[in-house]
């Protein structure tokens, strides 16, 4: 049975390849859980039956897919060995939404809203150490930056991954109450990111200085207001207006600013 | 070193690839797909930074739910192999490469609508070949996909490296002195941006599942 389930976990990489607006990742979910069907049915029609089961709408976070995948299969091995009857069959597509929602919402908070920009703060902190501290020997370690980005998210995102998989298989519909109980991991993430943000600021300004390379004024007090000014209205704008919007005022502020000659 | 144009977008488009069609494994962010291209082409420094600036503001450009948006890593790959073919090593010519490219980036983006689109139909015919018990459909269904994503992913890359490239060549050297001086501002403030939208997205990331046991 692992064979099948390694087979699951390597087709969940792909769960989201057939996205649609229709029914999102419904062909992804039958996809990884295909091979499960195949080893547990062998009734075809009932293998066909429980395939177009899945064919139904789907839509959660692609790392957290495996928790509901595992839970759909015990379901499935439950109903493929008669152990559950026509009228205690489990509402198999209610399952699936009821978790798909919550799940999606704690996979886009923790990897995609805490620690991916963490992980691309600590590459940015070594690019900025790299280029002003160790600054000779910057061409031959340069590539290894992202690489370090790539290995430190995959580390964590391929493990839970996997584990997530398992996890589902050991507690069923439990796994989402087991999930909560590392909130603290999620807060810790999101601590660490702004600890991190907050630390490559000041190597941004210890690296480069106050002083805009003379830019906006000769006096880094001046330039110094700069810094905060845009620092501010960054945030305000964006998330007022989108970032596309803040990056072409800046722009346009800037090539302003050149042309009256401030 | 390389320029050839056929191996770099084949290259941009596998990492544009990973946002959706296949694994998620981050190699789509500017952080890793800019510095990577600037290495292929000899200018990895210019790279680096312009994939720092671009991850920072669009730091929460990922695909959540049903929502798209503008593919960075195409304004990370586009904008570093013009930068590195024609102008390497100006911050200004970094400033306006990125300027170009976010445009292409929102034109992939409304490709990539009109082939997850596309993607229904190819549902379709997998749901049909379930009815007939033809299942090697879901699998041949799921490769085809993968392949026309890493297809138009790939044509859209050649197109904007050229068609974006003469652009960029074009207008670069006939651009005002005072125009390349704002551009060499921006380039100064852009990390100060990014560090505003990196602690942005840090204090607003909130726990609604947490609710009860909020500790922010």
């Amino acid at each position: 049975m692992i064979k099948i389930y390694s087979r699951m976990f390597v087709r969940s990489f792909f769960i989201q390849t057939l996205w649609n607006y229709e029914r999102m990742q419904n062909i992804g979910f039958v996809f990884i859980l295909k091979p499960f069907l195949d080893k547990v049915y062998l009734n075809e029609d009932k293998k066909k039956e429980a395939l177009l089961r899945h064919t139904g709408h789907f839509n959660t976070h692609p790392y957290m897919s495996g928790v509901v995948v595992a839970i759909v299969a015990s379901l499935e091995k439950k109903i493929a060995e008669d152990s559950v009857t026509d009228e205690k069959l489990p509402d198999v597509n209610n399952i699936k939404d009821t978790m798909a929602g919550p799940l999606a919402a704690l996979g886009d908070l923790f990897f995609f809203g805490t620690l991916r920009p963490a992980i691309s703060f600590i590459s940015i902190f070594i690019l900025i150490f790299f280029v002003k501290v160790l600054d000779s020997r910057f061409v031959d370690c340069g590539i290894l930056i992202p690489f370090v980005f790539i290995v430190l998210y995959n580390v964590v995102h391929i493990v839970a991954r996997y584990r997530l998989m398992f996890l589902g298989f050991k507690f069923g519909k439990e796994s989402i109450f087991v999930l909560s109980s590392f909130k603290f991991l999620l807060t810790l993430t999101r601590r660490g990111g702004l600890i991190i943000a907050i630390a490559t600021l000041v190597l941004h300004f210890s690296a480069f200085g106050l002083g805009l390379n003379g830019m906006f004024s000769d006096s880094n007090a001046q330039d110094a207001i700069v810094y905060g000014i845009v620092l501010v209205c960054s945030v305000f704008v964006a998330s007022r207006f989108g970032v596309t919007f803040l990056f072409y005022t800046i722009i346009l502020t800037c090539v302003l600013i050149s042309y009256l000659g401030i | 070193m390389t320029e050839n144009i056929i191996f770099l977008a084949f290259i941009g488009a596998l990492c544009s690839s990973d946002i959706t069609a296949f694994g998620q494994f981050m190699i789509c962010r500017p952080i890793f797909c800019a510095p990577v291209m600037g290495f292929l082409m000899g200018d990895i420094g210019t790279g680096l930074w312009i994939g720092m600036i671009v991850e920072m503001l669009w730091i929460n450009a990922i695909p959540l739910g049903v929502s798209i948006p503008v593919d960075v890593s195409l304004i990370g790959v586009l904008s570093t192999f013009w930068v590195c073919k024609y102008f390497s090593g100006f911050q200004e010519a970094a400033i306006l490469g990125i300027i170009l490219a976010v445009p292409f980036a929102y034109l992939y983006r409304e490709i990539d609508i009109s082939g997850r689109k596309f993607n229904t139909k190819i549902m379709r015919w997998i749901e049909k070949g379930i009815e007939s018990g033809k299942y090697w459909q879901i699998n041949a269904g799921v490769i085809t996909g993968l392949l026309f994503f890493v297809l138009r992913a790939f044509l859209f890359c050649i197109f904007a490296m050229i068609v974006g490239g003469w652009i960029y060549f074009s207008i670069y050297p006939q651009l005002p002195e005072f125009v390349l001086l704002g551009f060499k501002k921006a380039w100064y403030l852009m990390p100060i941006a990014g560090f505003g939208m990196m602690i942005y997205n840090f204090k607003s990331v909130k726990i609604p599942l947490l609710r009860n046991s909020r500790d922010d």
